[in-house]
């Protein structure tokens, strides 16, 4: 009985889950890898808060911060996790180079985290490299991604398995699509 | 009658204020206008002053109600603006939208940004050890408010509300309460220091209200004596003048009695048959035309003086050479300094210029001044008559002088300016008997006045006197002039 009620809130809760896949790609595939039209591309940082003192993650550490195994900071901050809208550039680079899932699985992966209990509280989407700038100037245990060109002082970039985006060998870039 | 007039001198040099009288008496003699202008110059001086005053008084009033204006504006707006970041962290906690969140979270930033501002600008300007250490305490209290806001707002971004509401509750409040007295504590404090100002602005007021009465009464007491002046200098003139004429008509009467005195007597022994023979018939005959010439010379100078007076005098001028200036003076004087037993001293400059003049009108000068150097020669009895040429006294043009000296008994100083009024006559003239109408010198320089010459004298008491007649010098074109008209060298008189 309690497994089937499990499952009717896990359809349901996917049923609410935006799909922004389908509208982002017109061939409708849920696959991030395919949807790339473009040939250039720029480099995604990692950003947190000014006052967190974590300077660099591995990337399997970051893997495990945004899929939100990992619930704080070794300060004792608790980890709040900064994501754009479903669909955006950045965001697939994150799905696709971090967690190393699609929409639909990190959907699913948060919705059964939640619910179990093993995940504490669900990403916060923000629209606007803007809104994901100030949100982590203003929480302390804030972490999200940026373009390069969106960054400023107001937040602190962290090196991904010791490398900053000029560093060769950085693996996160976010691919342009034609005509951005 | 001389006694009378002796005495009323007497009571006049008695008067308190001598010296303020001579000054009435100078003033009035050149003219009211100029004390009036200095009245007015007074007037318009203080006038500066008041003006300045009350400018400056309304300068301060103006600053204090911009700086009230301004203090009061900075204040509402500190309020408004700490207010502001406090709605808009709440503003948060009333959404669950991040995006929002984010938005709220920014103007709450922004208005404490605006707040932060606003306290150093409190801080700087802070004038008073109070509101220094209220400036300190605001801004310790405020960053505060700002640590405790930070966590809320940090609680409501990450979505912990209930946390958030926590920690406003149990901190916030408090905080931002301690903020608020401090807020009304500022404003007491600029409520004091308003009422400083404007109790300064009062008494600056008062005081200005206090100069200007002063100035308004001295100014109207510096009115009342220059009216009071010109009044009293114009009827210290009449007085001066009336008492003048009655000095005129008593030495009139008395120069005519003496001659009368004697065409009558002379007249009564000659009616009563007392004269016998032919030698004092001879005699009285030449007494009464002396005396007769005398009495006519008395009235002839009365109405000289009254002509002249009227205006009704005009000399024709013409170039004069000073040899026959000098023989027509010798002529109409030679019998009177001869028989006064007076000696004459004549120094003549030679190769003088011809000068401008009326042969009359300088003869009659001439003989007014000789006739005076006679009367008050005393006993040394020696008159110097000269004549030479000198620059005038600006030093522009040359011009030939005629001077007449004497060694008598001098003018005092303080009589030198008033010698050449009508009637004028000296105490010590009087009082030692020595007859005359007081117009001989008035007459002289009015005459050289209206040839366009002028009389002046130098003269110490008891060493004797020295008057001049300073005449023009004919120029080239008065000479032709002349010759052109070919009229008589005599002089013309209405």
């Amino acid at each position: 009985m309690l497994r089937r009620l499990t499952k009717i809130l896990i359809v349901l809760a996917l049923a609410a889950w935006p799909h922004a896949d389908a509208a982002q790609s017109p061939a409708g595939s849920s696959d991030p890898l395919v949807a790339e039209q473009s040939s250039t591309s720029e480099p995604l940082v990692i950003v947190v808060n000014r006052s967190n003192p974590v300077d660099d993650l591995s990337l399997v550490e970051l893997r495990r911060v945004f899929l939100g195994n990992r619930s704080h900071w070794a300060n004792g901050r608790r980890i709040t996790l900064v994501m754009r809208d479903p669909g955006e550039p950045e965001r697939k680079t994150i799905l696709r180079d971090v967690c190393g899932m699609n929409e639909d699985q990190l959907k699913t992966h948060f919705l059964h985290g939640l619910f179990t209990g093993e995940i504490l509280v669900s990403p916060k989407i923000l629209s606007t490299p803007t809104g994901v700038r100030k949100f982590i100037f203003n929480v302390p245990g804030a972490i999200g991604y940026l373009r390069v060109s969106d960054l400023d002082d107001s937040v602190k970039v962290v090196r991904i398995d010791e490398l900053l985006p000029d560093d060769k060998g950085y693996k996160l870039h976010v691919q342009n699509q034609a005509g951005n | 009658m001389t006694r009378q007039l002796n005495s009323a001198f007497h009571r006049r040099s008695s008067y308190p204020l001598p010296f303020l009288d001579r000054l009435l008496s100078t003033a009035s003699r050149h003219s009211a206008i100029l004390l009036l202008f200095f009245v007015c110059s007074g007037v318009a001086v203080i006038g500066v002053f008041v003006i300045r005053d009350l400018q400056a008084a309304s300068a301060e009033a103006q600053k204090m109600y911009i700086g009230s204006v301004h203090g009061l504006q900075r204040i509402g707006e500190l309020q408004y603006d700490a207010q502001e970041t406090r709605r808009a962290t709440l503003y948060a906690l009333t959404t669950s939208d991040s995006n929002l969140q984010v938005e709220y979270a920014d103007q709450s930033r922004n208005a404490d940004q605006r707040v932060k501002d606003g306290i150093a600008e409190y801080g700087s300007q802070a004038m008073q050890p109070a509101e220094t250490a209220l400036a300190k305490r605001l801004s310790s209290d405020w960053e505060k408010y700002l640590d405790v806001r930070d966590e809320v707002l940090a609680s409501i971004l990450e979505g912990s509300t209930k946390e958030a509401v926590s920690l406003d509750l149990s901190g916030g409040v408090p905080a931002f309460e301690r903020v608020r007295e401090d807020l009304d504590e500022v404003k007491r404090l600029y409520g004091e220091d308003a009422s400083r100002s404007q109790a300064n602005i009062v008494a600056s007021s008062r005081r200005s209200s206090f100069k200007l009465f002063g100035i308004l009464s001295f100014t109207f007491l510096l009115s009342s004596a220059a009216v009071w002046a010109i009044q009293r200098s114009r009827m210290l003139s009449r007085i001066q003048l009336a008492k003048l004429q009655m000095e005129f008509v008593a030495s009139v009467s008395h120069e005519l009695r003496t001659p009368l005195a004697v065409v009558s007597s002379a007249a009564d022994n000659i009616a009563d048959g007392l004269i016998e023979g032919k030698d004092a018939l001879r005699n009285y005959g030449s007494m009464l035309q002396h005396q007769s010439r005398s009495m006519g010379h008395l009235v002839d100078e009365i109405l000289l003086f009254a002509s002249t007076e009227a205006g009704t005098n005009r000399y024709v001028l013409q170039p004069l050479q000073v040899s026959a200036i000098i023989d027509s003076i010798m002529a109409t004087t030679d019998g009177l300094i001869r028989k006064a037993g007076f000696a004459l001293d004549r120094r003549i400059e030679p190769g003088l210029p011809l000068v401008m003049g009326d042969l009359s009108g300088i003869t009659q000068c001439l003989q007014n001044m000789i006739s005076n150097a006679v009367k008050y020669g005393g006993q040394d009895r020696r008159i110097t008559l000269r004549a030479f040429g000198a620059r005038s006294d600006h030093g522009v043009h040359r011009e030939v002088r005629i001077s007449v000296g004497d060694h008598g008994i001098g003018i005092d100083s303080s009589e030198l300016s008033r010698i050449f009024d009508p009637f004028y006559r000296s105490l010590r003239v009087t009082s030692a008997q020595i007859h005359g109408s007081g117009l001989g010198l008035s007459l002289a320089k009015r005459i050289a006045e209206s040839m366009g010459g002028k009389l002046s004298v130098i003269s110490e008491l008891s060493v004797g006197s020295t008057f001049t007649l300073h005449l023009q010098i004919a120029k080239g074109g008065d000479m032709q002039k002349a010759t052109d008209a070919s009229r008589p060298s005599s002089s013309s008189r209405p």
